[in-house]
């Protein structure tokens, strides 16, 4: 069997898995579309009345899209890992060809293929619920690399989190703990002007600070960031997570 | 003969706990080993050993290569405790794990050699019972057709039925030249099925060899128990023409052959002694196993 079908029959298993834990699917979909009847439908923007939400519509869709980047992969792979780990999954694919970052590229596709789903609903419901108007150039089709770099980034970060701590708890809640600081210190729904002076420069220090800001620049008309740069960032994160991320994923107890 | 797996002096310490201490072995190939011994011995940390899912101290080979360089379609493994994935079914678990290998078994024809087929095929893993989720599991280990395989107590929650099933299945691959190494807590499973079995005690493996030769060294005499109210002091021993103690409710007289349970039955009946029911017991591996972990006939009949 070659790599490819390695990582065929990994991701095969794991997506009739996620798929069969309806819970699961349920509130990876409702997650994006409560993220917008909140945030965009009842908060609403304020345009000109200051303070948070005072930025147009189209600012915050890098927001919503980073959400969804964020915690899904996090919390699902650093799960997953502590639930392989409990059911001595490793233990028995460590005696098989399949690597780990062949097991880790398997389960981030799936997360790919979901929070793709989950970033289309999102867009669509953005734009229907709200309004909010997208830019249609090619350009705006770099939300594509942007959201699929930022799952493969955070899946590392959660095999991390899943190698480091010892149940399934203890995942949910180091990524909670993890997620909510860089959501809000990553100019997704807090803008930069927001924070004190001295702590802005700390933003860079946020791997999802370049996916939000790849986002903005596509698909906010008034966006001040630019795509190509912040890819680049992002590529390079991505594969430093990843990497990192398939080293951590246990192999031996 | 190449060694199919050797382990060299190996020790393993978890913390202060001390896991394996000085472990030797060598395992033909198409042997097959059972390693038994209490709960906390070191078996499924020599498993690991020997799989190279752990790091150790000391020399291990499978096959002629480390674990960690042995080619990885040559093992088969079944962890204690795996669990799969709970909401495949085990038609897709087993190509699961056959499609992480060049060349695989067919599937479903693992599948049924452990009795999993039709309809039980199509459930969830989870909606199993203990036994056929065992049974899967087996399959899985199975499915590369490996030349060694690693039995980290198979049977745990099989059936009578499906366990003998079982054990025809693995009789069948070690004629077939399959390397197997059990662990399990079932003494008539490894009695049957290993060419030898080696006991481990605290991390350290106190006896090996074929089961009837460990038997003939610890597994003391035969013993003939009668369930009956009377004791030694009613008796009179030397009418009896053996040694009778009191165990547990039992009068217990030893070596005894079976050709000669008639005449201390007679011998009983003639001094009026009256008694529910009698047991005659051969030694076998389970007298090894009390004897050689420090338990007691009385604990164990408890």
């Amino acid at each position: 069997m070659t790599r490819l079908g390695r990582i065929r029959a990994e991701f095969t298993a794991s997506w009739h898995a996620f798929l069969r834990r309806r819970t699961a699917v349920f509130f990876t979909f409702f997650f994006p579309a409560i993220i917008v009847v909140i945030f965009g439908a009842l908060v609403q923007t304020q345009p000109t009345g200051g303070g948070l939400f005072a930025e147009p519509k189209g600012y915050y869709i890098a927001g919503y899209l980073a959400v969804v980047v964020l915690f899904t992969p996090l919390s699902r792979v650093g799960s997953t890992v502590a639930r392989y780990r409990e059911g001595r999954r490793f233990e028995k694919l460590a005696t098989t060809p399949l690597s780990r970052v062949e097991w880790l590229l398997a389960q981030a596709l799936v997360n790919v293929v979901v929070i793709g789903v989950a970033a289309l609903l999102l867009l669509a419901l953005s734009i229907l619920v709200t309004g909010t108007a997208i830019p249609a150039t090619p350009a705006t089709l770099l939300v594509v690399p942007f959201v699929a770099l930022g799952v493969v980034l955070f899946c590392g970060l959660g095999a991390i989190i899943g190698r480091v701590a010892d149940s399934q708890d203890g995942v949910i809640a180091a990524s909670n703990a993890i997620a909510l600081p860089l959501l809000f210190l990553s100019e997704t729904f807090v803008t930069p002007d927001l924070l004190p002076a001295w702590f802005r420069p700390a933003l860079g220090f946020s791997p999802l600070t370049y996916v939000a800001r790849g986002i903005r620049a596509v698909t906010y008309a008034d966006a001040t960031t630019v795509a190509l740069p912040n890819l680049a960032a992002v590529v390079v994160l991505a594969i430093a997570f990843f990497v990192a991320g398939a080293f951590a994923v246990p192999r031996t107890d | 003969m190449t060694a199919a797996l050797v382990a060299e002096d190996v020790r393993k310490s978890y913390g202060d706990v001390t896991a394996l201490d000085g472990v030797s072995l060598e395992i033909d190939p198409g042997e097959v080993f059972g390693l038994v011994g209490p709960n906390g011995a070191g078996k499924t940390t020599l498993v690991r050993a020997l799989t190279g899912t752990t790091e150790v101290e000391g020399e291990i080979s499978v096959l002629g290569s480390a674990p960690d360089r042995v080619e990885e379609s040559q093992i088969g493994l079944l962890p204690q405790s795996f669990s799969p994935a709970g909401r495949l079914t085990a038609r897709e678990l087993a190509r699961q794990y056959a499609g992480l290998y060049d060349e695989a078994r067919d599937p479903d024809a693992v599948l049924a050699d452990v009795g999993i087929d039709g309809e039980t095929a199509e459930q969830w893993y989870e909606t199993l019972s203990g036994g056929q989720q065992r049974r899967v599991c087996v399959a899985i280990a199975l499915v590369n057709d490996p030349d060694v395989l690693f039995l980290d107590e198979p049977t745990t929650g099989i059936d009578p039925a499906g366990r003998r099933a079982l054990w025809g299945l693995l009789e069948d691959l070690a004629s077939g030249g399959t390397t197997v190494l059990l662990t399990s807590h079932s003494m008539a499973e490894v009695e049957r099925l290993s060419d030898r079995v080696g006991f481990l005690s605290d991390g350290r493996l106190v006896a090996r060899g074929p089961p009837r030769e460990l038997v003939e060294a610890h597994g003391g005499r035969s013993r003939l128990l009668f369930e009956t109210d009377a004791s030694p002091a009613t008796l009179d021993a030397s009418g009896v023409g053996y040694d009778v103690s009191a165990r547990n409710g039992h009068l217990v007289v030893e070596d005894v052959g079976p050709r000669e349970i008639g005449d201390v039955v007679a011998a009983f009946e003639s001094q009026g002694v009256e008694f529910e029911s009698l047991t005659w017991k051969q030694p076998d591996l389970e007298d090894v196993y009390l004897e050689l972990t420090g338990t007691s006939f009385e604990e164990a009949e408890r």
